[in-house]
């Protein structure tokens, strides 16, 4: 009997092996080293290791300090601001319509989320295209209709334009992975609900808001998440189209309106090479996501059982 | 019925197709502009025409020619497609271990591993390029594919489907002297292919699209994947739109074309991965 206890948990190891080793190496192991890097500083990136200078906290005291940092989270935070509110309408909006008898409605399915699975720099690229300046297509569309203000500069060029065409671009690429949540959810809700409630003479702005909100209220907390996530990762969007820029005067000092904290993140580590400073700033991220998860797992508990 | 309530519907319906119809047109505008403008001859992509006027495919021969896409499909298709397979392999293997194996600290380890995914990925990209570094990977396709090949969310998946399989059909191979390997080879995979399928799919899907992990562990062109080799090009040749689009259009076929085909695996992913507990 002990031999077969033994057995079973042997030959557990053997199947876990090669997965609990990888995730030992490169995600757990990790998340400590990077607590140590953030440290001490690295001054030469070449040969990292032989480089470093233990400096306890001061990263953290320097990133608390540092005003570009502060700048960088409200940008992640209005990039957030943005995301969250025009995915859940572009996604519901998308369900909603799909959510119809409809001809062709694979067809259109399949095309509303499609631009999810592909690349996200690639769809950058080419939006950079359709917004560039002078000849860009939106700017002429524009220019059409009477609107000249982005011929000069395009839609990234100018502080007050750039984020939220950023965002746009991330919007219309993932809608489709929402509409996907949310036609799942609306297909889940009994008709027979609907039937009781008409009986009980709710109109169509009822049956909207008291039946079919609710019942989508997981969905839509997961959409938020999601938009938060997307804010705190952000980064080859911004690479892709505006390098963290066009500048921005606040008062005396100087910005860049694209400039979340991701971009900031990847200039510090692989322009700048400063990995302890840029390992301190992974952390005080980190905490901000599993804050924000933990903020989820609280709201969506109790009201998931209908 | 009275005829009010059919012309309602008429207007109902137009409605509808009228704005599901102009959503289409919003979502996929930029790949049609991108393919219509890969088309165009040099010099022509600002005119305001909708269609090239004189269509080439000058643009696609030199993206493969003159610049290195066709080495950077090649890269990018070893590293995509041995990671989607590794990946899939090493989560089904630890899925089926928790599924059907009794060890200890089995769900404390499980829910360590899933812990992991509120992680944000962003996070992870200095301390493992430091790993990569004094491993002395850089440059390597081993830094590109074996990082990425504990997929937590994949194990999720993976045994959340193992769980439906009836566990009388395991048990009853095991008295008929059936070893843990065959139990897996012949019975638990099977059984899995759908959702096995799924998270190939989409490794293979996040490993031909990642950017960031790619552009900082290589600096040799030779190794370059396709966006990384795309953000080279966009750099070096800022002014050559007709082949910037060319070459971004060859780069979304793949994905395109599985997508098309394989539709509901993704669908499945995405609906799956959603409603974890």
């Amino acid at each position: 009997m002990r031999r077969s206890r033994l057995n079973e948990n042997l030959t557990a190891l053997a199947f876990l092996s090669p997965f609990v080793l990888i995730f030992a190496l490169f995600l757990a192991y990790p998340l400590f080293y990077s607590f140590f890097l953030s440290l001490n500083k690295v001054t030469v990136l070449v040969n990292v290791f032989d480089n470093l200078t233990f400096v306890g906290i001061q990263n953290f005291v320097d990133l608390f300090r540092d005003g570009v940092f502060g700048w960088s989270l409200l940008m992640t935070l209005y990039y957030a601001a943005l995301i969250v509110p025009l995915g859940i309408g572009a996604s519901l909006l998308l369900a909603v319509l799909l959510n119809n008898k409809l001809k062709l409605h694979s067809l259109f399915r399949t095309a509303f989320f499609l631009p999810y699975v592909l690349d996200l720099f690639v769809v950058g690229i080419v939006w950079t295209y359709i917004y560039s300046p002078h000849f860009g297509i939106l700017t002429r569309v524009f220019e059409f209709f009477g609107i000249s203000y982005f011929s000069e500069t395009g839609f990234l060029g100018r502080a007050e334009s750039a984020m939220p065409a950023v965002v746009m671009v991330n919007v219309l690429k993932g809608a489709g992975f929402g509409m996907i949540l949310y036609l799942a959810a609306l297909q889940n809700i009994p008709q027979s609900i609907y039937e009781a409630a008409e009986v009980d003479g709710a109109n169509w702005w009822q049956k909207l808001i008291r039946i079919t909100m609710p019942l989508l209220r997981p969905v839509t907390l997961f959409m938020v998440i999601v938009g938060v996530v997307a804010a705190l990762n952000s980064f080859v969007e911004v690479y892709a189209m505006t390098a963290g820029g066009p500048s921005v005067q606040v008062g005396d000092r100087t910005y860049q309106a694209t400039w979340v904290s991701g971009y900031y993140l990847f200039d510090t580590f692989y322009v700048k090479l400063r990995l302890g400073y840029a390992a301190a700033m992974s952390y005080v991220l980190l905490a901000i996501a599993v804050a924000v998860s933990l903020a989820n797992l609280r709201l969506l508990r109790p009201k998931t059982d209908y | 019925m009275s005829g009010e309530s059919k012309a309602a519907a008429i207007i109902r319906s137009v409605v509808i197709y009228t704005l599901i119809t102009v959503a289409a047109i919003v979502v996929l505008f930029p790949f049609a502009w991108m393919i219509l403008t890969a088309f165009k001859v040099p010099g022509t992509e600002f005119d305001l025409e909708l269609m090239p006027r004189h269509p080439t495919i000058e643009n696609f021969k030199r993206v493969f020619t003159e610049f290195g896409f066709l080495r950077y499909f090649m890269n990018s298709s070893i590293v995509a497609v041995s990671a989607a397979l590794f990946a899939t392999l090493f989560a089904s293997l630890a899925a089926y271990a928790f599924s059907f194996k009794n060890f200890i600290l089995k769900e404390k380890v499980f829910a360590i591993i899933i812990a992991s995914m509120m992680v944000p990925g962003l996070m992870y990209v200095v301390p493992q390029f430091a790993i990569i570094k004094k491993l002395g990977w850089m440059n390597t396709y081993r830094a590109m594919v074996i990082p990425h090949l504990a997929n937590v969310f994949g194990l999720f998946l993976l045994r959340q489907y193992m769980a439906s399989i009836p566990r009388s059909l395991v048990d009853a191979a095991k008295i008929d002297g059936a070893s843990d390997i065959q139990i897996y080879g012949r019975i638990v995979v099977p059984l899995s292919l759908p959702i096995i399928a799924t998270l190939f799919l989409l490794t293979f899907q996040f490993h031909w699209s990642n950017f960031l992990w790619q552009l900082i562990v290589t600096n040799k062109e030779s190794l370059y994947t396709v966006p990384v080799g795309l953000a080279m090009f966009k750099q070096q040749h800022e002014q050559l739109y007709t082949l910037k689009m060319a070459a971004s259009a060859v780069s979304i076929v793949p994905i395109s074309v599985i997508f098309v085909f394989a539709q509901r695996y993704f669908i499945e992913g995405v609906t799956k991965g959603a409603v974890k507990e």
